[in-house]
């Protein structure tokens, strides 16, 4: 690229100077014809005489002005074939550029097949972890919650009522391991796939879960406050799990009120659509704020709230997926709001 | 009530002792015949095993799980269809897999229902039981086709 720069640069060099000396030669006859008519003024008496050789001489300044004219016409004959050169020459630097921009396109297009091979090996790898997870995790789970039931069902007259207790915890704690498998493929299953954007009510959706919540546990006193005809572009299954875990969580961490507060609504900031859940309950300490959206990371003894630290990383891993943002603001006894963008919503 | 005997293709052999037992505390009194893989399972179809379990009309119920050794749930499941006297027996599928792709193959080979064994026993207690209900005595199974020709 620089070389032909500079090859075109030395060429527009040389044909500058023909145009110099050109220009050169043309001043030295015009200086000649002016001392040629000077001299012819001078004889002006003998004009007559001289008048022969005056038109001579008129016919030649005539000719030497017209040679002027051709040099004139010479000259820019030159600065057009020059500027035909100067275009030739940004032609070809145009479609140098071209090929060296193709041949990086090139490159570039293989090494993005590369990593395209490379990361459907890796999603044909996390399908099989997930197919194992689901059946080989689950079974032996299912055995060992049947074989506590099977237990308790045909032995439990025999046991005491601490040895029932134990039982019960076994199968509390294939629950939470229920939860977690699930929890984990819920993770591995949102970052594969392509997103099938469309236009999503989400309003009908966190209804539908605010309806589950309430169905499974009636005796809460919960106001939920939501407005109708929130509607997003985005993936529709992903969103609902987003919903589902802030909608959960903000069920579960105001458990201890006698009355709590959810709320599920929009408002723009920083000229971007922001959707958020906001709750009443138990809150978190800010400074722990980046614990919040980590794999596994917990801000609560699972003794006080159950969960699985699953939840959040995964809403997370969704709303990066759809080019959005999610963060929190919250604090302890007071609350927590979550807040999250959608892609590249503007608000005009 | 169809007395056939009832097939469940599971190679987990808590799984299946505790299948049986969901089976017999929901009153259902058929046989059950085990098959640990998709091979043993085509066998006992096809009386290659030596021994004949099922009539011509083949098992009451097929229960097959599709993570299973030798040949997959999902093959054994095409070989039944593929045969003229088991086409029409009631099949269904009994499995840990939500995968979307396992559901419709299963059906599109022609699984009767498929069932996603749940975690909680009490829960899977209940599956088991409405399916012996369903299949065993509410439904009206297909009748005998022409015999001998399983192959």
């Amino acid at each position: 690229m620089t070389q032909v720069a500079e090859r075109a640069g030395d060429d527009t060099r040389a044909a500058l100077n023909i145009l110099e000396d050109f220009a050169a030669e043309m001043a030295r006859q015009a200086q000649m014809h002016r001392a040629i008519v000077n001299i012819l003024d001078d004889a002006a008496g003998e004009r007559v005489l001289l008048e022969h050789e005056r038109t001579r001489l008129r016919l030649s300044e005539q000719v030497v002005t017209n040679m002027l004219e051709d040099f004139a016409d010479d000259k820019n004959q030159l600065v057009q074939a020059q500027r035909a050169m100067l275009n030739l020459l940004e032609d070809f630097a145009a479609t140098q550029a071209r090929a060296d921009t193709a041949l990086v396109l090139r490159e570039t297009v293989e090494r993005l097949r590369e990593a395209q091979k490379v990361a459907e090996a890796a999603n044909a790898e996390l399908d099989a972890f997930s197919y194992s997870a689901a059946h080989d995790l689950r079974a032996p789970l299912r055995v060992i919650d049947g074989y506590s039931q099977a237990l308790s069902e045909d032995f439990g007259e025999h046991l005491e009522v601490e040895g029932r207790a134990y039982l019960a915890n076994i199968r509390a704690s294939v629950r939470s391991m229920t939860d977690l498998i699930e929890g984990l493929l819920t993770l591995a299953r949102v970052t594969r796939g392509s997103l099938r954007l469309q236009p999503v009510d989400l309003s009908v959706l966190a209804r539908q879960v605010v309806d589950r919540l309430r169905y499974l546990s009636p005796e809460r006193h919960v106001n939920v406050v939501m407005p109708d005809g929130i509607v997003a572009i985005a993936d529709r299954r992903l969103i609902l799990v987003v919903l589902d875990n802030l909608l959960e969580n903000a069920w579960k961490f105001t458990a201890n009120r006698a009355v709590a507060n959810i709320e599920f609504g929009r408002r723009v900031v920083d000229d971007r659509m922001t959707y958020f859940v906001r709750d009443d309950g138990a809150g978190f300490e800010m400074e722990f704020v980046d614990k919040l959206f980590g794999v596994f990371q917990r801000l609560h003894a699972a003794s006080e709230f159950e969960g699985t630290g699953i939840g959040l990383a995964t809403v997370k891993r969704i709303v990066r997926r759809h080019g959005g943002n999610i963060w929190a603001e919250g604090a302890v006894g007071r609350g927590a709001t979550f807040s999250f963008t959608i892609g590249e919503e503007v608000v005009a | 009530m169809n007395e056939n005997p009832i097939l469940l293709v599971e190679d987990n052999a808590h799984e299946e002792a505790l299948t049986i037992r969901a089976l017999k505390r929901a009153n259902i009194a058929n046989e059950v015949i085990v098959a640990r893989d998709g091979v043993e399972a085509l066998e006992h179809l096809f009386g290659r095993s030596g021994t004949v379990y099922f009539p011509d009309e083949g098992p009451a119920l097929i229960l097959l799980d599709l993570k299973i050794p030798k040949l997959g749930g999902l093959e054994v499941l095409r070989r039944i269809r593929d045969d003229e006297a088991l086409k029409l027996v009631p099949l269904v599928v009994l499995t840990s897999s939500a995968q979307e792709a396992d559901l419709i193959e299963s059906y599109r080979r022609g699984a009767n229902s498929y069932i996603r064994k749940p975690t909680d026993f009490d829960q899977f207690s209940v599956a088991i039981r409405e399916l012996g209900k369903y299949w065993l005595v509410l439904n009206e199974p297909p009748p005998a086709l022409p015999s001998g020709k399983r192959s």
